[in-house]
C-alpha cells in the first residue's frame, strides 16, 4: 500500500485558521508527506511508461500528469476496499493512491499476465481491483458513470451501509448519452454517489469552449437535481474538503454531488498525440507553473515538513523504486497462450 | 496510374467531392483541428472552414442522429467515428433511423449520409478498440456497407457512397491506412466510381475461390500469390467490396468454375459474413461443390491487449493456408 486513504478516519478537523492547511482539515505532516511521496511515484511510472513505449515494451500510454492533486485529494475522502471507485483513463493516480503499487501499473502497461486490471487483456488506463473496489471501465467515454450510479442503486438493496461510490472523468465526457443519462437517475433517485470531473480544458485536442456549452461544468448539476461546486484541481486539500464533504453527503443519504476540478494536462493526451499541434505554445510554456506536485511541495517546505535535503533523498529512493519495479514488470513472461479463453464466461469456481 | 496510400486516397476523395458538391459536408470527433484520430481529414478544416468541416463534441449518438437530420434536407454529411466500436453508441440512430427514413415516410426523404469508420485489429489497442461490428450493419436492410482494401478502391467506393442517395457505412481498416496502391490518374479520369454492390475478382485462378474484404482480402492476396509461386495453386480471390447489398453472382460464378471455397474475415466465426457466404454457395452452387466450403474467422474472444494474446486470436496466414489445404485435400482439422 502506497499511502494511507483512509483520512476520513482522521482526527476530526481542527478549524483554527491559525493552523496550516492540512491541519485544518485534520491530516497529519505524514498524510501531506505520504501523498507527496504518492504523486512523485506515479509521475515517475507516467514517465517511465513513455520510455518503454519508445522501447516497444508498452504499446499505450495514457497519462496523468496534472491530475495527480486531484486523484490523491479525491483519495483520501475514499476509504479504498469499502467505498467503490469507478475511474476513467486519466486516473492511474488514482489507482495508486487507492493502493495499487507501481508494480501493478507497470505490469497492466506492459500486458502481463500479472497485471491486475486485466491479466494483460485490456489496453492501458483501464484500472481495476476487487480488492481495492476499483471497477473496470470499457473505452467508451462516459459510459462508465451508469455503473456508479448502479452501484449506488444497488447499496440499497444489499444494505451497506455508510457507502459511497466515487466517479471520474473529463469534460469531453459531460456530452456523451449516458453522462446525462446517469446523471438523471442519479439525481431523480438521490443516490449516494459522487461524480468528480477533471476538467483540464481538452477532450484529447478540442479545447473545453467546443465541447462543453457552459463555462462551468459544475453549473450543469443544477439540472440533475444536486449540488455542483468547482475547486482547484491543482490544489490537494481544496479537492480533499470539497470530496470529503460530498462523500460523507453521500454516505449520511443527503444525494450525489458533482465535483468539478480545473486543472491542466501537462502531456499530450498518449503517446499517439503531440499536443504542440494544437495547444498554442504560450500555454505549453505555462503549464510548468501548474504542475500539482511542486506546489505541494513547496506548500511542505513552507510549513516545515520537508527540507531540500529530504525531498532530494525522497526522489531519489523513488527513481530506485520505480527502477526495480520496471525491472521486476519486464522479467515477468507473457500471457501464456492457452489463457486466451481465461475469463470470457464466469465459472463456479470463481469467488 | 499514381501510387499513393488508402488514407491518401480518403483524403483526397473527401477534398474533390467538397469542392464537386457544396452539400458534402463532414463531422466528427477530433476531424478538424486535429485532422482526425488517423489523419484521414488532414487539411480540410483549412480548406473548407468550420461550417463544412464540424468537430463535434463527444457525442455520438448526437451527431449520428443530426447527420440523418441534415441528410433529410439534402446535404451529404459524411460522418467519421473514431473506431466502429465506438459506432455502437449511435447505432440506434444508424439502425431505427437512417436505415428505416426512407421506407418508414414511403419515399418522401432520403437519407443520403456516409459514415466512415475504422475496424479491426492487430495494432494491440485491446478489446474496445478492435471489434468488427460490419456484420451488424450489413445485416439491416435499408442500410448499405461497403469495404475497401486498397487505396483504389477506397476512392472508387468513397465517391459512390457520398453520392449515393443512401445511408452507406464505409468500413475502413487500422491496419490498412499505411498501405499503398495505384489509384486512377485524375487527370485521365477525375470521376472514378466502384458500383455498390459490386465484387470484383481481384485474381483469378481455377483451382479454389477465396472470398475476403478489407484487411483480410489484402491477406488473401498475399497468400494466393505465395501459393501459386511455391506450390503452383491456381487461387481465385474475390474481393467482395460491398457486404451489402451483396455481390452473390460473382460468388457463385467463381464457385460453379472452381468448385471450392474458403471464406477469410477478421472478426468472429458464428453468425458472421462467411456463415452468409458459406450458405449463399450451398443454396446455389451445391452440386459443383467438390469440398465442404471453410471458414477462418478471429478466435471467439474480446481481443486481448498483451501482444502474444492479439497474435494469437486473430486470424492469419496459416490460419488460412490450413484452411486452403483442407478445402483442396480434405484434410480433417
Amino acid at each position: 500500500m502506497s499511502m494511507q486513504t483512509d483520512a476520513s478516519l482522521a482526527p476530526p478537523p481542527a478549524n483554527d485558521p491559525a493552523l496550516p492547511r492540512h491541519r485544518q482539515l485534520g491530516l497529519s505532516d505524514e498524510q501531506v508527506l505520504a501523498a507527496l511521496a504518492g504523486m512523485q511515484r506515479v509521475r515517475n511510472v507516467d514517465d517511465r511508461l513513455w520510455q518503454l513505449s519508445r522501447q516497444g515494451k508498452a504499446h499505450f500510454v495514457i497519462t496523468s500528469a496534472g491530475h495527480e492533486a486531484a486523484q490523491f485529494g479525491c483519495a483520501w475522502a475514499i476509504r479504498a476496499g469499502h467505498d467503490y471507485s469507478v475511474p476513467y483513463y486519466r486516473d492511474m493516480a488514482l489507482a495508486l493512491a487507492l493502493g495499487q503499487t507501481s508494480l501493478d501499473l507497470l505490469l497492466h502497461g506492459m500486458g502481463k499476465p500479472t497485471d491486475p486490471a486485466s491479466g494483460g487483456r485490456q489496453m492501458f488506463g483501464h484500472f481495476s481491483s476487487r480488492a481495492l473496489r476499483i471497477v473496470s471501465g470499457s473505452s467508451s467515454v462516459g459510459s462508465h458513470i451508469v455503473h456508479a450510479v448502479g452501484l449506488a442503486l444497488a447499496f440499497r438493496i444489499t444494505g451497506e451501509q455508510d457507502i459511497a461510490a466515487i466517479t471520474f472523468f473529463g469534460e469531453g465526457a459531460t456530452s456523451e448519452g449516458a453522462w446525462h443519462e446517469g446523471m438523471t437517475i442519479a439525481g431523480v433517485q438521490q443516490l449516494p454517489v459522487v461524480f468528480v470531473c477533471e476538467n483540464n480544458g481538452y477532450a484529447i485536442s478540442v479545447p473545453a469552449h467546443r465541447e462543453v456549452p457552459v463555462r462551468d461544468v459544475a453549473t450543469k448539476a443544477a439540472g440533475y437535481g444536486m449540488p455542483g461546486v468547482i475547486v482547484d484541481g491543482t490544489d490537494i486539500f481544496a479537492v480533499y474538503a470539497a470530496a470529503r464533504t460530498a462523500m460523507q453527503r453521500a454516505r449520511s443519504g443527503e444525494g450525489p454531488t458533482l465535483i468539478e476540478c480545473k486543472l491542466h494536462r501537462l502531456r499530450p493526451h498518449s503517446n499517439a498525440d503531440d499536443h504542440s499541434k494544437y495547444r498554442p505554445a504560450a500555454e505549453l510554456t505555462a503549464l510548468a507553473q501548474h504542475d500539482p506536485i511542486d506546489k505541494l511541495r513547496d506548500y511542505a517546505m513552507q510549513h516545515g515538513l520537508l527540507n531540500v535535503e529530504r525531498w532530494q533523498a525522497m526522489q531519489q529512493q523513488l527513481k530506485a523504486e520505480v527502477d526495480a519495479a520496471t525491472l521486476a514488470a519486464d522479467q515477468v513472461p507473457n500471457p501464456p497462450l492457452e489463457s486466451l479463453y481465461d475469463h470470457l464466461y464466469g465459472s463456479a469456481a470463481e469467488a | 496510374m499514381p501510387v499513393i496510400t488508402y488514407r491518401q486516397a480518403l483524403n483526397e476523395t473527401l477534398r474533390q467531392e467538397m469542392h464537386r458538391d457544396p452539400n458534402v459536408m463532414l463531422m466528427g470527433e477530433e476531424i478538424g483541428v486535429f485532422e482526425g484520430s488517423y489523419k484521414v481529414t488532414a487539411g480540410l478544416l483549412q480548406e473548407f472552414g468550420a461550417k463544412r468541416v464540424l468537430d463535434t463534441p463527444i457525442a455520438e449518438e448526437g451527431f449520428v442522429g443530426m447527420a440523418a437530420g441534415a441528410a433529410m434536407i439534402g446535404l451529404r454529411p459524411v460522418v467519421e467515428i473514431m473506431t466502429i466500436n465506438f459506432s455502437l453508441l449511435a447505432i440506434d440512430q444508424m439502425v431505427n433511423h437512417a436505415a428505416k427514413i426512407h421506407y418508414m415516410f414511403g419515399g418522401q426523404a432520403k437519407v443520403p449520409m456516409v459514415l466512415r469508420t475504422p475496424g479491426g485489429g492487430g495494432v494491440q489497442l485491446a478489446a474496445t478498440h478492435s471489434q468488427n461490428f460490419e456484420v451488424w450493419y450489413a445485416y439491416v436492410p435499408g442500410l448499405k456497407v461497403v469495404a475497401p482494401s486498397t487505396p483504389h478502391d477506397a476512392r472508387g467506393l468513397l465517391r459512390s457512397a457520398i453520392r449515393d442517395d443512401d445511408p452507406v457505412v464505409f468500413l475502413e481498416n487500422l491496419a490498412l491506412y499505411n498501405t499503398k496502391g495505384d489509384v486512377p490518374d485524375e487527370a485521365d479520369d477525375g470521376d472514378y466510381t466502384i458500383p455498390i454492390g459490386k465484387a470484383t475478382i481481384a485474381r483469378a485462378g481455377s483451382d479454389l475461390t477465396l472470398i475476403a474484404y478489407s484487411r483480410m482480402a489484402v491477406l488473401a492476396m498475399d497468400i494466393a500469390r505465395r501459393l501459386e509461386a511455391e506450390e503452383g495453386l491456381s487461387i481465385e480471390v474475390i474481393d467482395l467490396r460491398s457486404l451489402r447489398p451483396l455481390d452473390r453472382p460473382t460468388i457463385i460464378e467463381s464457385v460453379k468454375k472452381t468448385g471450392r471455397a474458403v471464406v477469410i474475415e477478421e472478426g468472429w466465426l458464428t453468425y458472421g459474413i462467411g456463415a452468409e457466404i458459406a450458405a449463399t454457395i450451398q443454396e446455389h452452387a451445391f452440386d459443383y461443390l467438390d469440398a465442404p466450403v471453410k471458414r477462418v474467422a478471429g478466435v471467439e474472444v474480446p481481443l486481448p491487449y498483451a501482444k502474444v494474446l492479439e497474435r494469437a486470436a486473430l486470424p492469419n496466414d496459416k490460419h488460412l493456408i490450413k484452411a486452403i489445404r483442407e478445402a483442396l485435400y480434405g484434410t480433417r482439422s
